[in-house]
């Protein structure tokens, strides 16, 4: 990729803007993806810990800019100015490099926390039924500004204290009709055969649901993908497998409907994983299961590693 | 906009260089774009070379590319070019209003709008990609993960809001000297085609360059009368009041 650039910012870098001279001092390498470095960074005087995201295309970087902005202008019109938690965007610039060439960069809100996938893992998969509702509640909020937020996944969703998850990484933010055009394959509905790229509420349902999977069942996801053709690759095949997850149980119905894009939009969806979260709370998930069962279980893993062995052979 | 997009695995060994050929779509406005796929690391060093310049020639991008990336990389090129070509457009209109001649040199707040024209016009402009497979021998078994990105790249092109087709061709064509064949026909929607290269039989050669040539020519009959078409002169102005 041109995009993607190998030097580094040694902690205690200072990063001067070009144009307005902010100043920030580097923390540490927070993450990479393909459109730059993202940093932590302390802001000189004040010692507030911001992100800061460099890249070396500005139009890419600019692009992503612009959506946040917008999606900051939307949110404020709706909710009549002052916003609660402060701008996520903080400041715009261009920084000169120790290899001398310009870099764009863009600081933001620091998001204090884990990935959800980590999150879970270290706070217990009880988290779930709550962390997925809130993060409902951050889409619905991003579809009502008129955005969908394109590519959603483990990745990029960061959970703080108390199970609130904050999105990161608005580069595939795509204003509601158009096409989206960054997604990550096992996410994406047009991959799944399961509708278009255009960019709508659904679209983002369906990679919620997908993410479900992915926490939960992840092997068998994994499997599942790899095992099917294209043609072959449907909703209804990652249905089945929400509705053989026994973690997954209380929600399959949920599921369901979002891989099919039967919910009208996300505060429907929040809705509905309300009702199923409750329900989820109160059935003893982790109740030890009884002898049968786990002798059926042996039976069925077995039986499953058989077809995925004979799926793996007759795949071309 | 239009664009050729070459996959392929190894290097031309008939006919006119590929080189020259993409240099001559670069002239008549169509951008050339080439995948080169590689498995065991089984493109050799010369055809490593090859891509490139032929990418360059065309006003183009290139990628070396496994197979199981081949539908990103294909749609991640076929988008940058898109971003590129208006970018180039867009830049050509920026010395005359915001006297600065790339988009670095304006300060933020004004490059924010300049790439939000950009972004649209990516959307919204109407696009044509007409796809060259080689179907040499050694790409055989690499040819249903080439139509599958081919219908990956036609749904996301569906989902843009400008209007966008698709043409599929392959070389060498199956009959003793033809260098280049149609697979389908300028389309938005491939959904309903079953099979995009039925029964195809793998010969040796690789006419890289005539086959591009032979897909110029397709484009420019199909120009043919509507020559008002240059969608990306003076596309600001829409913008710039
Ligand atoms: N505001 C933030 N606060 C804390 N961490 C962040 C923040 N923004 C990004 N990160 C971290 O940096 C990583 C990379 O950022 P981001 O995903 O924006 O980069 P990218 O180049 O767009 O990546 P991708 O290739 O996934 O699109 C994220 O996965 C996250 O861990």
């Amino acid at each position: 990729m041109t995009t993607s650039f190998e030097w580094t910012l040694p902690r205690g870098t200072i990063i001067r803007g070009k144009w307005k001279q902010g100043s920030y001092r580097v923390d540490r390498l927070l993450g990479e993806g393909a459109n730059g470095k993202v940093f932590l960074v302390e802001r000189e005087r004040e010692r507030m810990l911001y992100a800061l995201k460099i890249g070396s295309d500005t139009v890419d970087l600019q692009s992503e800019v612009n959506v946040l902005q917008s999606i900051a202008r939307q949110k404020q019109k709706r909710s009549g100015g002052g916003s609660r938690t402060g701008a996520f965007l903080v400041d715009v610039d261009d920084f000169r490099g120790s290899d001398g060439k310009e870099h764009p960069f863009y600081v933001m809100r620091y998001i204090k926390g884990l990935t959800l996938g980590d999150y879970l893992v270290r706070n217990g998969k009880e988290w779930f039924p709550v962390v997925g509702f809130n993060l409902l509640g951050k889409l619905a909020e991003l579809h009502e500004a008129g955005w969908t937020f394109g590519d959603l996944k483990v990745e990029n969703v960061l959970v703080g204290d108390y199970g609130r998850p904050e999105l990161v990484d608005y580069g595939g933010a795509t204003a509601f009709g158009k096409g989206v055009r960054q997604f990550t394959e096992i996410y994406d509905r047009g991959y799944w055969n399961a509708g278009t790229r255009t960019a709508d509420a659904s679209y983002d349902l369906f990679s919620f649901a997908v993410l479900c999977l992915q926490l939960h069942e992840s092997r068998r996801l994994a499997q599942l993908s790899a095992g099917l053709l294209p043609q072959t690759r449907t909703p209804d095949e990652l249905a089945k497998l929400a509705a053989t997850s026994a973690a997954l149980k209380p929600f399959s119905g949920w599921l369901r409907k979002a891989l099919y894009g039967e919910f009208a939009n996300a505060r429907e969806a929040a809705a509905a994983w309300q009702q199923w979260m409750h329900r989820a709370g109160t059935v003893p998930a982790s109740a030890p299961a009884p002898r049968w069962m786990k002798g059926l279980f042996a039976v069925s893993a077995a039986v499953l590693a058989t077809t995925i062995y004979w799926l793996l052979r007759s795949a071309p | 906009m239009k664009q050729i997009l070459l996959v392929t695995d190894g290097c031309s060994n008939v006919g006119v260089s590929p080189v020259v050929a993409a240099a001559q779509a670069h002239a008549v406005g169509i951008t050339v774009n080439v995948v080169g796929v590689v498995d065991q690391g089984d493109i050799a060093e010369f055809g490593t070379a090859e891509i490139e310049e032929i990418a360059r020639a065309g006003g183009g991008l290139s990628r070396l590319t496994q197979t199981r990336q081949l539908s990103q990389t294909v749609q991640m090129l076929t988008r940058k070019t898109v971003v590129q070509t208006i970018q180039h457009a867009v830049q050509r209109e920026l010395k005359h209003v915001l006297g600065a001649s790339t988009i670095e040199e304006l300060p933020p707040e004004k490059r924010g709008e300049v790439v939000r024209v950009i972004d649209d016009l990516s959307e919204t402009s109407r696009l044509r990609v007409a796809l060259l497979i080689d179907a040499s021998a050694s790409m055989k078994p690499k040819l249903h993960a080439v139509e599958e990105a081919i219908r990956d790249l036609a749904l996301s092109l569906q989902s843009r809001q400008g209007g966008s087709e698709i043409a599929v061709f392959h070389f060498p064509g199956s009959a003793y000297g033809e260098d280049c064949k149609l697979d389908l026909d300028w389309t938005d929607n491939i959904s309903g085609v079953h099979s995009l290269f039925p029964r195809l039989q793998m010969r040796g050669t690789t006419p890289t360059g005539p086959a591009i040539l032979h897909v110029i020519d397709f484009y420019q009959k199909g120009d043919y009368g509507n020559r008002k078409n240059d969608e990306t002169d003076g596309m600001m102005s829409d913008y710039v009041v």
